[in-house]
């Protein structure tokens, strides 16, 4: 659907030349929902834009829909765009059109017949929940519901790529949430492959398939959400699952433990089975729960638990191989003493 | 200082014709400055750095013109126009022979403003316009000056003060109109109640027009 190779951006300013994407690799699978991470400067803004062309790329090629974008310039460049629909953190509706006008612009764009536009500008309206904000200008909407017209406005002329530039970051956790919702809708009921940036991991944990964390203008680590989550690799990775996941304890209760400290990791469908209380009634050894969270991802369940075992070091060790033969995976952060 | 009102009486002919005189340059000289500086400005705005239809050899051309145009003094203007007054109106004197000065230095004005109009869009909105498709041409009528008409319409009552006071200069060229009549009655010759009525008729075209302006700029934003 979307193969990026080696690509590169290169800014030229006054203190010399800055790299934003170094040689980014990607294939992004149609019809899922592909999720770039990274601090702001790390690279994934420039990435997104070079996939439009928003941004002239210095080197490498971008295939989308089987197309070499970088090869097209003027009148067949504009064609392509209207297969890939963006979305924008600040919405960027024309302030003095309505709703109804501003989805209208991206159907005049396709040639749309007039009578046809009507009736498209209704059903995208109808889609995002807006069918009775028509006439009304962009003021007098909140900032979910001017979203939501940028949705409709780039979904207009049936894209087959929708490209989000930290569409939910100006906006509060609940709104956000029925964004993403609805843009989960879109990508099922339409079949759009989406390709959001963010620096939010509730927002991938929420709606991403597979995601790539980008620093430096690389990608550090690339994988499906789910893995990511339950076993990140790269440092940034870490820092940005900890801040959904967080496995902080305070000094002074970890000082006042004695036994060992284990960490639990319970993947899929074994999070739910019992697997700790089975553990502490046939080895003779005391669980207490340190901290801990049952995460879902996209509706997999995953299970992090911190936990202190006490008992004789034999049977702790028996627990944990008992805990790892039922598919958890375990690790021992310090032992008892 | 005294105000004569039997004199006022015996020059009302003369001042309403001053007034129509007046009308008459702006009006012409304005429909030209918005015929030709607004397709300018446009041009101006769209054929720099990192836009739509980026052209650096057009901008630097236009923009060396415009500039050119703009550092001329008008009185000096005015008289080096003459030989195209000449050929445009037929003519070197009368408010139709100032009419060509007066547009050729309003072109210029207004195109700036017009550009300076469009430069304050949010350039994400302009973005947001490229990447779903829209051609040049759509993202100028339907992006550019919409989103740019509250302040353009600005511009238009700048650009028409602006006129007002350079149309004083008109009577070198025997254009008449209000300020002439200034200069010739109230300063020349010391009339004082010339000078004071043409002032005062000077302050309320200049009050009337910006009040017009800046209702009409506002009534139309939807922001």
């Amino acid at each position: 659907m979307i193969h990026i190779e080696n690509l590169s951006k290169e800014y030229k300013t006054k203190r010399g030349t800055v790299i934003g994407v170094n040689q980014v690799n990607l294939s992004i699978t149609e019809g899922e929902v592909f999720g770039i991470v990274g601090y702001s400067g790390a690279g994934k803004s420039s990435l997104l834009r070079c996939i439009n062309l928003l941004e002239q790329p210095t080197s490498g090629s971008i295939m989308v829909n089987g197309r070499d974008l970088t090869k097209l310039k003027g009148e067949n460049l504009r064609k392509a765009r209207l297969k890939i629909g963006m979305i924008f953190q600040h919405f960027y509706l024309i302030s003095q059109k309505t709703v109804g006008e501003n989805i209208a612009f991206a159907l005049k764009a396709a040639n749309t017949p007039r009578r046809e536009i009507k009736s498209r500008v209704l059903e995208l309206l109808e889609m995002v929940g807006l069918t009775e904000k028509k006439d009304v200008y962009p003021a007098q909407l909140s900032g979910g519901q001017k979203q939501r017209v940028g949705i409709a406005r780039a979904l207009a002329n049936n894209p087959t790529v929708l490209l989000c530039d930290e569409a939910t970051s100006a906006l509060d956790p609940n709104t956000t949430l029925s964004i993403l919702r609805l843009l989960k809708k879109i990508n099922r009921e339409l079949n759009i492959t989406i390709v959001l940036i963010t620096h939010e991991m509730n927002v991938v944990k929420e709606i991403c398939d597979r995601m790539v964390v980008m620093q430096d203008g690389r990608v550090v680590e690339e994988g499906s959400v789910y893995e990511i989550f339950s076993n990140p690799q790269a440092e940034l990775t870490k820092e940005f699952i900890s801040s959904v996941v967080s496995f902080e304890v305070p000094e002074a209760i970890l000082n006042k433990v004695t036994g060992s400290i284990i960490k639990v990791l319970f993947k899929g469908n074994v999070a739910g089975e019992g697997i700790i209380s089975d553990t502490v009634q046939q080895f003779d050894v005391r669980g207490n729960f340190l901290h801990g969270a049952i995460e879902y991802i996209q509706e997999v369940p995953l299970g992090l638990f911190l936990m202190e075992l006490q008992g004789f070091p034999a049977n702790i060790n028996r627990s944990i191989s008992y805990m790892e033969g039922r598919g958890a995976l375990v690790e021992v952060i310090r032992n008892g003493h | 200082m005294g105000i004569d009102i039997q004199h006022i009486i015996e020059m009302w002919p003369d001042i309403l014709k001053a007034f129509n005189q007046t009308l008459y340059m702006i009006g012409v000289s304005l429909t030209v400055a918005v015929v030709i500086g607004l397709p300018l400005g446009v041009v101006l705005f769209i054929t720099d750095r990192g836009l739509i239809l980026e052209n650096r050899f057009l901008k630097s051309t236009l923009g060396f013109i415009v500039n050119l145009i703009r550092s001329i003094p008008f009185i000096i203007l005015l008289v080096a126009l003459l030989p195209l007054t000449q050929l445009i109106v037929g003519s070197r004197i009368g408010p139709e022979a100032a009419s060509v000065s007066l547009s050729v230095a309003a072109i210029p004005f207004f195109a700036r403003i017009v550009e300076t109009s469009l430069r304050e869009i949010d350039k994400g909105v302009i973005e947001a316009a490229v990447a779903v498709g829209a051609t040049p041409w759509m993202i100028i009528k339907d992006v550019l000056l919409p989103e740019a008409k509250s302040s353009i319409v600005q511009g238009i009552t700048m650009t028409i003060i602006s006129l007002v006071a350079y149309s004083a200069m008109a009577g070198v060229v025997g254009g008449g109109g209000i300020g002439d009549l200034a200069i010739r009655f109230g300063y020349y010759r010391y009339d004082d109640t010339i000078m004071i009525v043409t002032v005062v008729i000077l302050i309320v075209l200049v009050q009337i027009v910006q009040q017009l302006g800046d209702w009409t700029a506002k009534a139309i934003d939807k922001r």
